[in-house]
């Protein structure tokens, strides 16, 4: 079986470094987009099977750009996780109302994040 | 006048001794004209109003109004309130000096009336106040700049703690990465410095989150998330996050859930955090010992009151009673020297404490030093639904004394913790409740009391609600009594079908509730109008027009549950809408013309549907007039109303038992 391919959206490179690296050791494959607007090309061009979505990225911020994502419906199947460094109250419920699956926060605890992915694409 | 004026000892006062008082007295005494002329001034008020004697004041100070006053208004606003009230006190006001200079002062005035009853002068005493306005003055701005200060502090925290997280991001997610590497490549030289800079990591993470924590809940920016949950399961999840904890310190965990307790209705979060807090806290300041919790639902006197406790019961290094007086004070640990042996922020207990407040709860400690500490967190069991604060000593009533006439609920339910929370909706309503714990003292009682209404739950032990009601609906003293049935189980068909009026599942839903009292005890001498109509805003605008002209509304989302509504009920009109999804408003029309109780009831179709002169013909007599929605008006819906309201008056039928 081909492994999954996750696009990471996200805009500091120590972080995006850092969880490609992890990822890929978990035996994922990972596309790499830094704002929102470059992670929905991507999406149109070659779909990923999840998206992972740090919520402020700059040019279309995650919220936005996951609205334009489950609003077409080219790819509104894909799954799409929300994260964010804020934690903030308010936030997940937020980040499910603009269309995302499901949520965490960073810093990412590698296990529970996994263990997430797992589950939408198990769908 | 005032020569009869005596002393005690009986010494005559005389006209000098007032002379004095005037000239020596601290306070300043005037009398002035009603048009802003100085009468008498004493030397009092010329020192305080800066004039080098009264003659002097008198004589410059002839338009009150313009020359005294700061502000201009004041003059007239003195006036006002003197021909209101005819006298004033602590009438404060700016006013200017003779070198112009600004100071406050208090006047306490009276109005003298002539025999025509107009005010011919003003006779009152001053008091320079400059000094206590300055005084205020500078509290109310230290006041402000405080709250400022602390704004911003929480400003700056939570800023600081997005800042930070972002770094610390990179430092534990490398550090995982280089043990996950290193273990792949089989190299272990690094892995206890690794865990040790991952660990700190971890610390450092923590301990940002709670400064964040504090800092939102300072700033007001900490919002409840409520939902109901299982409150073993959320034990079971602490547990596992704590085990590590307890197992550092050579502890022995102990967890005892009362089997009872079952769900909560709360914020998930922040009770699993204040619970890891206490346990965590209590896992840390005991070596080789014991910490239980225990979990149940409190009682009082025998009587539930509606809270869930949980209990942290350590045999650890316990507290003096200023340590425990000061646990739950942010950034202060029981002493300082705790910090450097124990480590933490000190701040997991504040948070706590600020998260089960903000719940309607409470955390608590009993401490003794050297033998352990005992802390101890309620939560209301419907956070949503605050308890009822039970008095002490309250003694149950075993024969609750009914006044006549009284508006009394029998609520007959085993949970006993059911009874605070519906009592309460209840008394928002008016309403009294009188309470039975089991199905055959609940009958005893209905007889006894004959209740507006009975709020029955399914499962109890002895006789069940289902006997309760076939025994209720067998009694012709009993069986118009509209029963609403309250269960965990959803079982409404059967409900129905025996003749209940309302039906509700568990938790109570409060808006749901008080719907269901309004439908259930409408009194008879008011009508009332059921609206069929899928769209909810349009319901709600319907509903809300009604209201306002005093009906009382029923409303049905669908047909369907419109005639169930109807088998039940008996409105006295029915507005419904035509194109609805399921059946629709002609199926619906058709099928009331087609019963014998509900083809009396007339309807008014409400429609954005363009009716042709088909549907017209396709809609049955019991429909009274079609209105096109958006072309009439609030005015003209009423009229039709009340044309047909009126014109088929019917009797009201009591919801009758089948």
């Amino acid at each position: 079986m081909s492994p999954h391919r996750i696009l990471l959206v996200e805009d500091n490179d120590t972080n995006r470094e850092m969880l490609q690296r992890r990822l890929t050791r978990n035996g994922f494959q990972v596309l790499e987009a830094l704002d929102g607007r470059q992670a929905i090309d991507m999406m149109l061009s070659d779909p990923p099977d999840l998206v992972l979505m740090d919520m402020s990225i700059p040019v279309l911020d995650g919220w936005a750009a996951t609205q334009q994502i489950k609003a077409d419906a080219r790819i509104s199947h894909i799954p799409v996780i929300a994260l964010t460094a804020h934690a903030m109250v308010g936030e997940r419920e937020k980040a499910l109302a603009c269309g995302c699956d499901d949520y965490d926060i960073k810093p990412v605890e590698l296990e529970r994040l996994l263990g997430k992915m797992k589950h939408l694409l198990k769908r | 006048m005032v020569n009869s004026l005596q002393d005690v000892d009986g010494y005559v006062v005389t006209d000098a001794d007032f002379r004095g008082i005037f000239e020596h007295l601290v306070e300043g005494i005037y009398r002035t004209a009603v048009d802003g002329r100085f009468l008498l001034a004493n030397p009092a008020l010329a020192a305080i109003y800066g004039y080098a004697s009264p003659a002097e004041l008198i004589a410059t100070l002839t338009k009150i109004d313009e020359q005294l006053y700061v502000d201009a208004d004041r003059r007239g606003e003195f006036i006002r309130l003197m021909e209101e009230h005819d006298c004033v006190w602590s009438f404060e006001s700016a006013i200017y000096r003779k070198d112009r200079s600004i100071i406050w002062i208090s006047e306490n005035v009276r109005g003298i009336r002539n025999s025509a009853g107009q005010i011919v002068y003003y006779e009152g005493t001053v008091q320079d106040i400059t000094e206590r306005k300055r005084a205020e003055e500078e509290l109310r701005r230290a006041k402000e700049a405080a709250e400022e200060l602390s704004r911003a502090k929480s400003q700056f925290l939570a800023n600081m703690s997005h800042e930070l997280r972002t770094p610390l991001n990179a430092v534990i997610g490398y550090s995982e990465l280089m043990m996950e590497e290193a273990h792949d490549a089989d190299i272990h030289l690094f892995d206890k410095d690794l865990q040790t800079v991952r660990g700190a990591g971890q610390q450092l993470l923590e301990l940002i989150n709670d400064v964040l924590d504090l800092a939102r809940i300072e700033s007001g920016k900490t919002e409840l998330f409520l939902e109901q949950f299982d409150i073993a399961t959320m034990l079971n999840d602490v547990e596992a996050t704590l085990l590590p904890l307890v197992r550092n310190n050579r502890n022995h965990f102990g967890i005892r859930i009362d089997p009872n307790v079952g769900c909560i209705h709360a914020d998930l979060t922040k009770v699993r955090q204040s619970l890891f807090n206490l346990v965590s806290n209590a896992c840390k300041f005991t070596e080789d010992g014991q910490v239980d919790l225990s979990v149940y639902r409190e009682t009082r006197n025998g009587v539930a009151t509606g809270y869930i406790v949980f209990q942290i019961k350590d045999t650890g290094v316990g507290m003096t009673p200023y340590q425990m007086e000061r646990v739950f004070e942010p950034f202060v640990q029981a002493d300082s020297s705790m910090t450097r042996k124990y480590g933490g922020t000190g701040l997991g207990l504040a948070i706590t404490r600020e998260f089960c407040r903000m719940m309607g709860g409470d955390v608590t400690v009993e401490s003794e030093l050297g033998k352990g500490s005992t802390f101890q967190m309620r939560i209301p069991l419907d956070v949503s639904v605050p308890p009822i604060v039970v008095e002490e000593p309250s003694p149950i009533e075993l024969e609750p004394e009914i006044p006549a006439g009284s508006q009394v609920v029998l609520l007959i339910d085993d949970d006993e913790s059911v009874h605070p929370v519906v009592e309460r909706l209840l008394e928002k309503e008016g309403l009294e409740m009188v309470s039975a714990f089991n199905g055959r003292d609940g009958l005893e009682l209905a007889r006894k009391i004959h209740p507006l209404l009975m709020i029955l739950d399914v499962i109890m032990p002895g006789m069940d609600g289902w006997a309760v009601l076939s025994k209720v609906k067998e009694d012709p003293v009993l069986r118009d009594i509209p029963i609403a049935m309250l269960t965990m189980v959803d079982d409404r068909e059967l409900a129905f079908s025996l003749g209940v009026s309302d039906y509700m599942v568990k938790p109570i839903n409060r808006v749901r509730f008080r719907a269901m009292l309004k439908r259930l005890l409408i009194s008879d001498d008011t009508g009332y109008i059921l609206i069929v109509e899928d769209n909810d805003q349009t319901r709600h605008m319907l509903k809300i027009t009604l209201e306002q002209a005093g009906w009382t509304v029923a409303e049905a989302y669908s047909a369907h549950s419109a005639i169930e509504h109807l088998k039940h009920h008996s409105p006295q009109l029915i507005i419904s809408d035509l194109m609805m999804p399921g059946m629709d408003g002609f199926q619906f029309t058709t099928q009331l013309q087609n019963h014998l109780e509900w083809k009396e009831i007339p309807v008014l179709v409400l429609t954005a549907k363009e009716i042709t002169d088909e549907d017209r013909r396709a809609l049955p007599p019991n429909v009274k007039q079609i209105l096109q929605k958006g072309s009439y008006g609030r005015e003209e819906l009423i009229r039709e109303i009340r044309a047909h309201i009126h014109d088929h008056e019917i009797p009201h039928l009591t919801p009758s038992p089948h």
